[in-house]
C-alpha cells in the first residue's frame, strides 16, 4: 500500500475503497448489535425488573436475585447444570483427544472413520433426543436388551431419578465432533521437526506424546474446554425438554429449561433474565478458574 | 515386518470406534421398520420380521409432515446463500481493513462466539417481537444478519488472509472496486471455505429447534424439528413412527456430510478448509 501511495496520489480512490469495505461489514455489525449486544443489554436491565412481556417493566431492584437465592428449584437447576458440566466437559475432551490421536495420521480409510465419529454430532438435536429416549427405554430400548443378554443389571435410566442425569450426560459424550476436528487441526499444526527431533533423541511413543504432543496441544485443549463449558450452558435444553421434561423429581431440571418455563410459560421475563445473568456469572467464573488453574495459555497463539 | 500387526491394530481400534458411533443408527433404522403395536422385542432386532415400510407413509398422514419438510427446506435454503453473503463480506472487509480495526473486529467476533444462545434468546425474542417478526420464518432466519455465527465470518477471514495481498493490490490499483474483487478474485479462491460454511449453515438451520419452538405459533409454518416434537406429543410410545420421523430428519444432513466430507477434513493433501474449520474453538 505504501508503495502504491508513493507512485501516485490516490487518496480519493483509497477512501472510496475503504468506505465500501465498511459497507460490506455493515450487515454483520448491525446483526451483532440487534441480535447479541442489544439482547444482552436488555437482559441485564430486565433482571432488575418484573416484566410479563405485555405491560411496562416494573423496577424491583435486587428482588429477583434475592428470590432466586432462596428458590429451591433454582438451586436444584444450578446444581444439576454444574454436575452436568463436571461430568461431560472432561470426558468429552478426553474422548475427542483420544479419537483425534487415533485418527490423525492419513492412512487408507481414515476419512471414513472420521466421518463416523462426526455423525452423532451432526444429527439434529430433536432427532438425537428422540433416538436416545428410545435407546434408554427400559422395555423397548436396545440398551437394556443388550445389558440383559450380557447378564448385567438393567437400570430404568431416564425414569429413575438417580440415573436420569448421568444418562443425559452419556448422550452428550458422543457429540464431541467439533472438539475432535479442533484437536485434529491442532495436531496438524505441530511442526514435523518436533517429532523428528524427539525420534533422534530416541523418545518412545509415550514420551513423545507426553513431552511433545500434549504440551503443544495445550492451548487448543484449553480453548476447547472454555467452549465446551459455554456450550453445555445451553446444550441441556433440548434433551431435558424432550427426554425427561426436567424430571423425575427435578433430577434433570437444568437452568436453561427452568429459564424457559419461567419466561415463556409463566411470563416472568425479569426473573428469567436474572437466572440467565447468574448462569453467565457462574460460567465466567468457571472459565476464569480453569484459566488460573492451568496457568495461562502455555504460549502466545495468534488468531 | 512389524508394520502389519500395527496396521491391523489401528484398523481394529478404528472399526471398534466406528461401530460404537454407527451401530445405534442401524438399530434406529430397524426400529423404524417395525410394525407398530407389537410387544417389546426379546433381543435386539437387526431386521424386524414383517418390514413395515408403511411407517414412513404413516408419519406423513398423521401430520402435515410434507408441509413441515418444505418449510425446513425453505428456511435452510434461504439461510445458506444469505449467510455466505453476509459472512464472506464481513470476512473480506476484515481481511483488508487496517490492523487496529481488524484486531477490534476479531476480538468482537470471538466474544460474540462466547455468548451462549441461552443468554440472549429471551430478550432476542422480545426484540424480534417488537420488529414484528414473531411467527414468521424471518425470525428463524434472523441470525443470517450476523453471518449465522461469528465463526463463519472468521472462516472467511482466515481463508482471505491466506491469499497473497499483492493480488488484491494489483486489482485495486487497476481501479477495480471491492465488490468486484470479492466476486471475481476472493470468492473463487475461497471455495473450500464456501463449502464448509454452506454445510454447517444448512445443518444449523435444518436442526434448529429452540428458535422454531420460541417463535412459531401457526402450525402451517412449523419446521420438521417442531413436527417431530408434535409427533412425540401425539403418541410418545409409538417408537416405530418416532424413529421413522428421526430418520427422515437425519437423512439429508447425513447425505450432505457424506457428499462434502472432502471439504471438511484437514486432509493430507492440503489443510485449507479443514485448518480454518479446525480453529472452531476461537
Amino acid at each position: 500500500m505504501g508503495v502504491a501511495a508513493t507512485i501516485r496520489p490516490r487518496r480519493g480512490a483509497d477512501a472510496r475503497y475503504r468506505t465500501t469495505l465498511y459497507l460490506l461489514l455493515a450487515p454483520f455489525l448491525l446483526g451483532v448489535v440487534v441480535l447479541v449486544v442489544l439482547p444482552v443489554a436488555l437482559s441485564i436491565g430486565l433482571a432488575f425488573t418484573a416484566y410479563d412481556g405485555l405491560s411496562a417493566p416494573e423496577w424491583r431492584g435486587l428482588a429477583n436475585f434475592r428470590e432466586l437465592a432462596v428458590d429451591p428449584l433454582f438451586h436444584i437447576a444450578l446444581r444439576n447444570s454444574l454436575v452436568f458440566v463436571a461430568l461431560t466437559v472432561p470426558l468429552r475432551l478426553l474422548i475427542a483427544l483420544g479419537l483425534a490421536l487415533l485418527l490423525s495420521r492419513s492412512r487408507r480409510g481414515v476419512g471414513l472413520y472420521r466421518v463416523a465419529v462426526y455423525v452423532p454430532t451432526i444429527v439434529p438435536s430433536v432427532a438425537y433426543a428422540l433416538i436416545w429416549l428410545w435407546i434408554f427405554n427400559p422395555r423397548y430400548g436396545p440398551l437394556n436388551l443388550a445389558l440383559e443378554s450380557l447378564g448385567l443389571p438393567a437400570p430404568a435410566w431416564l425414569i429413575d431419578s438417580t440415573t436420569a442425569l448421568p444418562a443425559i450426560a452419556l448422550t452428550a459424550l458422543f457429540t464431541m465432533g467439533e472438539g475432535f476436528v479442533v484437536v485434529l487441526a491442532g495436531l496438524r499444526s505441530i511442526p514435523a521437526e518436533c517429532y523428528q527431533a524427539s525420534a533422534i533423541d530416541g523418545a518412545g511413543r509415550a514420551a513423545t506424546l507426553r513431552h511433545i504432543t500434549l504440551p503443544l496441544l495445550a492451548p487448543w485443549l484449553l480453548l476447547l474446554t472454555f467452549r465446551d463449558v459455554i456450550v453445555s450452558a445451553q446444550s441441556t435444553f433440548t434433551p431435558a425438554l424432550l427426554m425427561t421434561g426436567g424430571g423425575p423429581y427435578y433430577a434433570t431440571l437444568f437452568v436453561p429449561l427452568l429459564m424457559f418455563e419461567t419466561a415463556f410459560d409463566h411470563f416472568r421475563f425479569g426473573q428469567g433474565a436474572a437466572m440467565m445473568l447468574l448462569l453467565l456469572l457462574v460460567v465466567g467464573a468457571l472459565i476464569g478458574l480453569t484459566y488460573r488453574a492451568v496457568g495461562g495459555w502455555g504460549y502466545e497463539d495468534e488468531i | 515386518m512389524a508394520r502389519w500387526p500395527r496396521r491391523a491394530g489401528f484398523h481394529a481400534a478404528a472399526l471398534g470406534v466406528t461401530a460404537v458411533f454407527l451401530v445405534p443408527g442401524l438399530w434406529v433404522v430397524a426400529a423404524s421398520l417395525r410394525r407398530p403395536g407389537l410387544p417389546p422385542p426379546a433381543t435386539i432386532e437387526w431386521l424386524p420380521d414383517p418390514v413395515a415400510w408403511s411407517n414412513y407413509a404413516r408419519i406423513f398422514e398423521v401430520l402435515p409432515l410434507a408441509r413441515y419438510l418444505a418449510n425446513s427446506l425453505l428456511v435452510a435454503g434461504l439461510a445458506v446463500p444469505l449467510t455466505i453473503l453476509v459472512a464472506s463480506w464481513a470476512g473480506f472487509a476484515m481481511a483488508q481493513l487496517p490492523a487496529r480495526v481488524r484486531h477490534a473486529l476479531l476480538a468482537l467476533a470471538v466474544m460474540v462466539r462466547m455468548v451462549p444462545l441461552t443468554a440472549v434468546w429471551l430478550t432476542r425474542f422480545l426484540v424480534l417481537r417488537e420488529l414484528g417478526l414473531s411467527d414468521t420464518i424471518w425470525a428463524l432466519l434472523a441470525p443470517v444478519w450476523m453471518g449465522s455465527s461469528p465463526f463463519f465470518v472468521l472462516i472467511f477471514y482466515w481463508s482471505f488472509r491466506r491469499l497473497p495481498v499483492a493480488m488484491f493490490e494489483a486489482a485495486r490499483l487497476e481501479g477495480v472496486g471491492p465488490l468486484r474483487i470479492w466476486a471475481w478474485i476472493a470468492m473463487p479462491l475461497a471455495r473450500p471455505a464456501v463449502a464448509a460454511v454452506a454445510l454447517l449453515t444448512f445443518v444449523q438451520y435444518w436442526s434448529d429447534f429452540m428458535n422454531p419452538l420460541l417463535y412459531l405459533r401457526s402450525d402451517d409454518r412449523y419446521t420438521l424439528a417442531l413436527g417431530l416434537r408434535v409427533l412425540q406429543q401425539l403418541d410418545a410410545t409409538n417408537w416405530p413412527l418416532l424413529m421413522a420421523g428421526a430418520v427422515v430428519m437425519m437423512l439429508p444432513v447425513l447425505l450432505l456430510l457424506a457428499l462434502m466430507q472432502r471439504a471438511f477434513w484437514p486432509a493430507a493433501d492440503g489443510e485449507r478448509a479443514g485448518a480454518s474449520l479446525g480453529r472452531l474453538g476461537a
